[in-house]
């Protein structure tokens, strides 16, 4: 007999995919006979086939000679990952430091660790009087809903590392620095890795917002006009594209680290 | 096993000095209610000296204050704590209070870092600067290959600690000290964790290590059995707050036989040590005899 509340259970990977895609397909199944009953109006929930052929159509039009979704596409993933970038190089540095030192963490606990809880959107408005509304605007937004995330994770990580690490290399003759390099850091990577997928997967949720404002490029202003001109088809592609980003993203970063950190998984 | 350390430094001149140490923290929360202090002492006027190398055993019930003492030795001081709240420690007849070039550390929980192999743990303090400045890189590598087969790792060089036993993690912990050549080794009760069968082979291990190597070892430990086969002095503490309870040496050479570990000597030390350990009262932990 199946148990199945054992949470130790082990599960292959064929049936972890089998039972992924029958959820997936039950949703799409159910999606299909509410639009095909016309249970909810056209123009609130569109068929799986309307959103599929307005993807077809976003994704080449053959009168224009143009690809609208990938135009927009590259616009949002490059947003991100100048953003990303941005995130990585400044917050990973400053979460290290956090970490590594409690009288900096004690400085710079009180102005990083309220924002995780911020409702960051309500950024947005004064960002917009700070830096307008150019790329400056959008990166810094996309920048600050991430950064927040990032710097408090990374500071836990090199928290949790086991203090015999730190003790150890100070008792072989390590500075401070030294025993922060070569023993606490390199067993923090994996979690710090995790909190940049974090960090990069927050950013897909605050594009559209980012977006929004002087909508022109992106996926962000596809789904924007599509809602505009109530083409409800195309706003679910904008939503299907992003999610998708967001899932090559994760899986990509997260085999990025498997293959950096193989040790965590010996 | 057999060993191929050159024995550097071997015998060398050594001292390392206790001299009225006494050690106190504060209360944990909530428990200094009712009480007239909020301070707990847990080493209370421990002086005693080591002047030549061997191995001394520091032995007493869990929790009663012995890492304490071994982690002042070693200039391993906790955060926000003034470590000895009393007291000093010399090594060679001058004031420590930093850790200590000719003294290394072994831990129970080995910390070795899980990225690098055996043999990249063993020369992780060729790492640091300190040691790139003293030892050659080629020096460093011939101490790293001689280690690897002194602790009996040589098919094991490129695993991992994942991939290795407890008593393989403790054998590269062990190697990464010894291939410094310390003139003096703190273990902080390192086979504590072990199997019976595993804690033996490193004892014997060590007591190799020692015949190749000779260092002064101040090996912590709360199992009677360990101190008495691998000592040459034992320092018995009373429990919390610790004091010398007593302090003897034994002469029978290392290996020590199991006649000998059945003998009648033995057997009287066994008692003499447990008896001490009672009389001394205060104890809240445990020690431990194997059979």
């Amino acid at each position: 007999m199946t148990i199945v509340w054992n949470p130790y259970e082990p599960i292959t990977p064929r049936a972890r995919r089998t039972l992924g895609a029958a959820s997936v397909l039950v949703v799409l199944v159910a999606w299909a006979i509410v639009s095909a009953l016309s249970l909810v109006a056209k123009a609130k929930l569109p068929s799986p086939v309307d959103v599929l052929s307005a993807f077809l159509r976003l994704a080449w039009d053959a009168q224009q000679g143009e690809s609208l979704l990938f135009t927009a596409t590259i616009w949002s993933v490059a947003r991100v990952a100048a953003a990303g970038l941005l995130v990585v190089v400044i917050g990973v540095p400053l979460g290290v430091l956090m970490g590594a030192s409690p009288r900096i963490n004690a400085a710079l606990s009180p102005l990083v660790d309220p924002f995780r809880s911020a409702p960051i959107v309500a950024v947005l408005p004064i960002l917009v009087m700070w830096l307008g509304i150019g790329e400056g605007m959008k990166v810094t937004f996309l920048f600050l809903g991430a950064v927040v995330y990032l710097v408090p994770m990374v500071r836990d990580a090199l928290q949790a590392v086991p203090s015999t690490y730190w003790i150890g290399a100070h008792d072989l003759g390590a500075t401070p620095w030294e025993a922060v390099r070569h023993a606490v850091l390199p067993i923090a990577m994996p979690r710090i890795a995790d909190a940049i997928i974090v960090a990069i997967s927050v950013m897909w949720t605050y594009i559209t917002v980012a977006e929004y404002v002087n909508a022109q490029e992106g996926l962000g202003q596809l789904i924007q006009n599509a809602r505009r001109f109530s083409a409800m088809d195309q706003v679910f592609v904008g939503i299907f594209v992003i999610i998708a980003l967001a899932l090559v993203t994760y899986g990509t970063m997260t085999a990025m680290k498997k293959r950096l950190f193989p040790w965590e998984l010996t | 096993m057999s060993s191929t350390i050159p024995p550097s430094g071997s015998g060398e001149l050594v001292s390392l000095e206790l001299r009225n140490i006494v050690q106190e923290y504060p209360m944990p929360a909530g428990e200094s209610a009712g009480s007239k202090s909020d301070r707990i002492r847990v080493v209370d006027d421990v002086s005693v000296k080591f002047d030549r190398p061997g191995i001394v055993m520091l032995l007493g019930p869990s929790g009663c204050g012995k890492s304490t003492l071994l982690r002042m030795m070693g200039g391993v001081r906790p955060m926000g704590v003034k470590t000895p709240t009393s007291g000093e420690v010399f090594i060679d007849g001058v004031l420590s209070t930093e850790a200590h070039d000719d003294v290394v550390m072994v831990f129970q929980r080995y910390a070795n870092r899980p990225d690098l192999s055996a043999r990249d743990n063993i020369a992780f303090p060729f790492r640091l600067k300190l040691w790139r400045r003293k030892v050659s890189r080629e020096d460093a590598k011939a101490r790293v290959d001689a280690m690897i087969e002194s602790v009996g790792l040589g098919a094991h060089a490129d695993l991992r600690p994942a991939q290795l036993s407890g008593g393989q993690n403790q054998r590269v912990a062990l190697a990464r000290a010894l291939v410094l050549r310390p003139r003096i080794l703190l273990m902080d009760e390192p086979f504590g964790a072990l199997d019976a069968q595993t804690r033996e082979e490193m004892q014997r291990l060590l007591s190799d290590l020692y015949r190749s190597q000779p260092c002064l070892i101040v090996f912590v430990t709360h199992d009677v059995t360990e101190a008495l086969v691998l000592g040459d002095r034992v320092i018995v503490l009373s429990g919390q707050p610790a004091r010398i309870a007593d302090d003897f040496e034994i002469s029978e050479p290392r290996p020590r036989s199991s006649a000998w570990q059945r003998s009648s000597e033995t057997q009287a030390l066994e008692e003499r040590i447990l008896a001490t350990l009672h009389g001394a009262g205060g104890s809240r932990g445990q020690v431990r005899v194997t059979v």
